[in-house]
């Protein structure tokens, strides 16, 4: 059984690795315009489409497909804070919220209504597994790695060394601060809901790759991008990437401790007992 | 049709409901009604569904119908739940008074709107697998064209054995015949001297890599696949990378068309499907095939093709449109000998002209029991190869 | 036609009671409930398996629906009251899925996915449109007491308290109240109310299933007591009466759209529930029955 759960970790972390692209977007917007975003899902769904028809119709190769899922998405994130969420700034973080979660359901079915229900798969060859003695590690999973890691070291650097970057970290830090040291906050939200939204669509894209693309692709990771959020405390950025390899990893090993059906009931018992024991997350500091 | 027009015809259809018999035999339409999932987990299937059966019927009407009436179609959505299901068959049956409702597809929502029909006289025909459905109290207003699990789950078994197969690992997400399919399969097996295992997943989840470790780690000589195409999909492109080169067997529904235009032709090639089917020479199924547009018509809508061909022939044969009268006359069509039809442009001239028929469909024979499941039917033996659905037999 | 509607009535009862919950939970006390399908099914489960395999009576059963969703209730809100209200939001919504996983996979207490069938209702259902009538009677009666209690409750020095700590928790409790006390007592009695919600459906329709219980209803009822105005009883059941009649009404409309196709059609008729709330929540965000002024004595 040793083998068994090692293997089921490092299929945990490579899992949690990609879960964290969205649950980095989920977090960001959450750091910065302080509501959670329920369009997380379907603008996941947005990206793997876009990807999906970069890749197909356009015969783009897999990076250019990529950079295309984030750019449309963004795009679809920014339209769904303007015609949605924004209106309601002034009503608090809840209606924000649910404003959200009705875009979200517009836009699964935008896409059910241009795309239909059929199930799509880019136009991509699978490779079988690498074998290392008893492990295995899959070409794609690693390349799906990669470019998650990428992505991730593109977030951190933009937030690190950029004007734009530097603003949102100020005003998720201390939005008042930020503000008397002349950040324009338009600016910087509407920076940060077009890179979470694009993280959110890398992610569906790269999910589809790994899957195949139908009007739900997004939907069904939602739960385990919240868990991943919470679990590293919400609006922390490492926290987001903690979170979601720990969620990762534990819907792995749930399969092999217990039954393997009751996945989502493990990122909701997560979820309770983080806020029970430790509600800030583990990185976050800022719950109540 | 427009709005104006809607309202004439609902007009004239509740003034004629209380005209007599004769009447409304000069040609008011018939209403027939589909219910099947367009949006929810049961997307990928429906629409084809309602398709199929708007291209029959489009022909039977150019045709001139059936009893000299045309026939309405009118295509609901269940959104693969039985709350919405309920409402839009309520809808069917009490605002445009269909005689029939076909496809339902989820064994809940078929469960949830059965007992609406059989009390208000509406014929229901599904394609739902629940071995509980024809239990239900349904007295004749049901039929089922979906085999049953204790036939599917020993055919499954019993093929296993026939490939060679000794260790079968069956993977799932939890439906209503999971655990049923997998005891009759089991069951098969072991007479043979073999033995099977069952894991049941999470159809949601994006990658199932740690559940094809398990299934591995049983040494299955075959693995046996029982979920739809979506989460399917994921466990054959994880079983190809786990360097799985085993047998694989897998329900006709799921590995359909629209999945192997998805996958790479690698992760599906030798794959075997099992699927209900008529007799070799049968018509019904090139039908479909013609309708769909493609090689692989789905079985779900091979069966729907059925449902609408023997509910336009029972209303001939009962001559009336109604849902009693396809009750009372179905198993005229459906079986009991006489002129052998595959499509209800011929049964329905058949009929016209006083003969007996006896319909053999895209799914089968199509002759039901008394609780309305298929007395017998046959498989068709498929396997994959080159992307393609190759026919092994029919038996 | 006469049937269709006192089947819709009936069903948009059990909605007005679920809006009800939500109107408590969310309008007046300022907790986001999106599991309100979970406790819809523990009610449903609670009293269907009560009443079909216990052998008890149908009103016992609906009392021991409500006693299992305000348990239920309090022990999903208990951990995050202390917290922001946007974690509630977060756990309630993980509380619905892992209630579905949970009805679909213990067979032995659920029946699994194939759902429990021929549930009793209490009356003969052989009554045939007397028995939709009579249900209908029933379950505007319950929903009529519902309504009542809230209103009172909303409108005493209780009722007013949870306004307060929803307008701002630091000042209620500098007031002397005691907030999360409050909130828990607030959102287990709104998850009693949803869970008898889901007892009248599966004693009604006669059959549950864990594919009833999807997020989509949830947003149903965000969208009827939005419609309706969310801080007041009234506003929230007159908005299930609205949501009914927009739901039914789009499907009407669907089938007279030129040019679209069956899943196209099922597309639209969705995204227009989500159009409809973001508009609601944009034009009217008080909904057709706004708050009376009452201003909470902070």
């Amino acid at each position: 059984m040793p083998e068994a759960l090692a293997q089921a970790l490092i299929n945990g972390v490579i899992a949690g690795t990609i879960l964290a692209v969205p649950a980095l977007g989920f977090t960001a917007i959450f750091a910065v315009l302080n509501y959670p975003n329920f369009a997380i899902g379907a603008l996941a769904t947005v990206g793997a489409y876009a990807g999906w028809v970069g890749n197909t119709a356009l015969g783009l190769p897999m990076v250019a497909a990529l950079a295309l899922a984030f750019s449309a998405t963004a795009v679809a994130g920014l339209v769904v804070q303007w015609a949605a969420v924004k209106p309601l700034e002034s009503a608090g973080a809840l209606m924000m919220a649910i404003a959200s979660l009705a875009a979200g359901l517009v836009l699964e079915n935008a896409l059910r209504f241009g795309f239909g229900n059929d199930l799509r798969g880019y136009d991509l060859p699978l490779l079988r597994d690498w074998r290392f003695g008893e492990f295995r590690v899959g070409p794609q999973q690693v390349q799906n790695f990669a470019l998650a890691l990428a992505a991730m070291g593109m977030l951190w650097a933009f937030l690190r060394y950029s004007r734009t970057g530097r603003a949102m970290r100020a005003v998720a830090d201390n939005r008042d601060l930020a503000l008397l040291r002349g950040v324009d906050p338009a600016r910087v939200a509407a920076v940060t809901v077009a890179v979470g939204a694009g993280l959110a669509g890398m992610g569906g894209m790269l999910v589809g790759l790994d899957t195949s693309v139908d009007p739900l692709v997004g939907t069904r990771l939602v739960l385990s991008i919240f868990a991943a959020a919470v679990l590293g405390g919400l609006g922390s950025i490492p926290g987001a990437v903690a979170g979601a390899i720990a969620i990762g990893v534990a819907e792995e090993v749930a399969v092999l401790a217990f039954n393997p059906a009751y996945r989502l009931v493990v990122g909701f018992v997560v979820i309770l007992a983080v806020l029970t024991l430790r509600p800030a997350g583990l990185f976050g500091a800022r719950a109540s | 049709m427009t709005l104006f027009t809607r309202r004439a015809t609902l007009a004239a259809g509740s003034a004629l409901l209380a005209a007599p018999h004769a009447v409304r035999a000069q040609g008011a339409p018939i209403r027939l009604g589909t219910l099947t999932p367009l949006t929810g987990a049961g997307g990928p299937y429906g629409p084809v569904m309602a398709n199929c059966v708007r291209a029959v019927i489009t022909e039977v009407n150019a045709a001139g119908g059936v009893l000299g009436r045309q026939i309405q179609l009118v295509s609901e959505d269940d959104q693969t739940n039985p709350e919405a299901g309920l409402r839009s068959a309520r809808k069917l049956i009490d605002v445009d008074r269909v005689a029939a409702i076909m496809g339902t597809w989820a064994s809940s929502v078929t469960t949830a709107v059965a007992p609406l029909c059989w009390e208000s006289r509406t014929f229901l025909a599904t394609v739902s697998g629940a071995d509980s459905i024809t239990a239900l109290p349904h007295n004749g207003w049901l039929v089922r064209t979906q085999p049953n699990t204790t036939l599917q789950g020993r055919k499954f078994g019993e093929y296993a054995i026939e490939l060679g197969a000794r260790r079968a690992f069956f993977m799932a997400p939890q439906t209503p015949f999971t655990q049923s399919q997998f005891t009759n399969m089991k069951t098969a097996m072991e007479r043979a001297g073999g033995t099977a295992e069952l894991l049941v997943y999470d159809a949601s989840k994006p990658s199932l890599r740690t559940e094809v470790d398990q299934a591995l780690r049983f040494r299955p000589d075959i693995i046996v696949m029982g979920g739809y195409t979506p989460d399917t999909t994921v466990l054959l492109r994880d079983i190809f990378r786990a360097g799985y080169t085993g047998r694989k067997l897998a329900f006709a529904y799921s590995v359909n068309q629209q999945m192997l235009s998805a996958l790479p032709n690698d992760v599906t090639e030798g794959i075997h499907t099992l699927a209900p089917s008529p007799a070799e020479n049968s018509g019904g199924f090139a039908r479909v095939k013609r309708i769909v547009g493609n090689d692989n018509p789905d079985p779900y809508t091979c069966q729907v093709y059925d449902h609408v061909n023997l509910v336009l022939m029972a209303m001939a044969a009962g001559r009336d449109g109604t849902g009693q009268a396809i009750r009372d006359s179905i198993r005229s069509v459906s079986q009991g000998g006489g002129e052998k039809v595959d499509n209800a442009l011929d049964g329905l001239r058949a009929i016209a002209a006083g003969r007996k028929v006896d319909y053999d469909g895209a799914s089968g024979p199509c002759d039901f029991t008394d609780a309305g499941d298929i007395s017998d039917c046959q498989f068709r033996y498929e396997q994959v190869r080159a992307g393609r659905q190759t026919l092994l037999r029919i038996a | 036609m006469v049937s269709y509607i006192v089947f819709l009535l009936v069903v948009a009862g059990i909605y007005a009671l679920l809006a009800q919950s939500l109107c408590l939970a969310w309008g007046v006390t300022g907790l986001v409930n999106l599991g309100l399908a979970g406790f819809f099914a523990i009610g449903a489960y609670a009293s269907a398996t009560l009443t079909k395999w216990g052998g008890v009576p149908v009103p016992v059963g609906l009392l021991a629906a409500m006693l299992a969703g305000a348990v239920a209730g309090f022990v999903v809100c208990v951990s995050t009251l202390r917290l922001r209200d946007d974690y509630l939001a977060i756990v309630t919504l993980g509380f619905a899925e892992a209630v579905r996983v949970i009805a679909s996979n213990e067979i032995w207490l659920t029946g699994g996915t194939d759902g429990i069938s021929g549930i009793p209702a209490g009356l003969p259902r052989d009554w045939g449109q007397g028995f939709h009538l009579a249900a209908l009677g029933i379950v505007t009666a319950i929903l009529g007491v519902v309504w009542l209690a809230l209103r009172r409750l909303v409108a005493s020095p209780w009722g007013r308290a949870l306004r307060a700590v929803r307008e701002d928790q630091i000042v209620a409790a500098v007031a002397g109240k005691h907030v999360t006390r409050l909130k828990a007592e607030a959102f287990a009695i709104a998850a009693a109310i949803a869970a008898l919600a889901g007892a009248l459906y599966g004693h009604y329709t006669s059959y549950i299933a864990p594919e009833i219980f999807q997020p989509l209803i949830t947003i149903y009822v965000f969208l009827a007591v939005t419609a309706g105005g969310n801080g007041r009883p009234t506003g929230a059941a007159f908005g299930a009466y609205l949501l009914i009649a927009f739901l039914e009404a789009t499907r009407f409309a669907a089938e007279v759209l030129p040019g679209v196709s069956a899943v196209q059609a099922a597309a639209l008729r969705e995204a227009s529930v989500g159009v409809a709330l973001i508009l609601l929540l944009r034009l009217r965000p008080r909904g057709l029955f706004p708050e009376l002024n009452q201003k909470a004595p902070a």
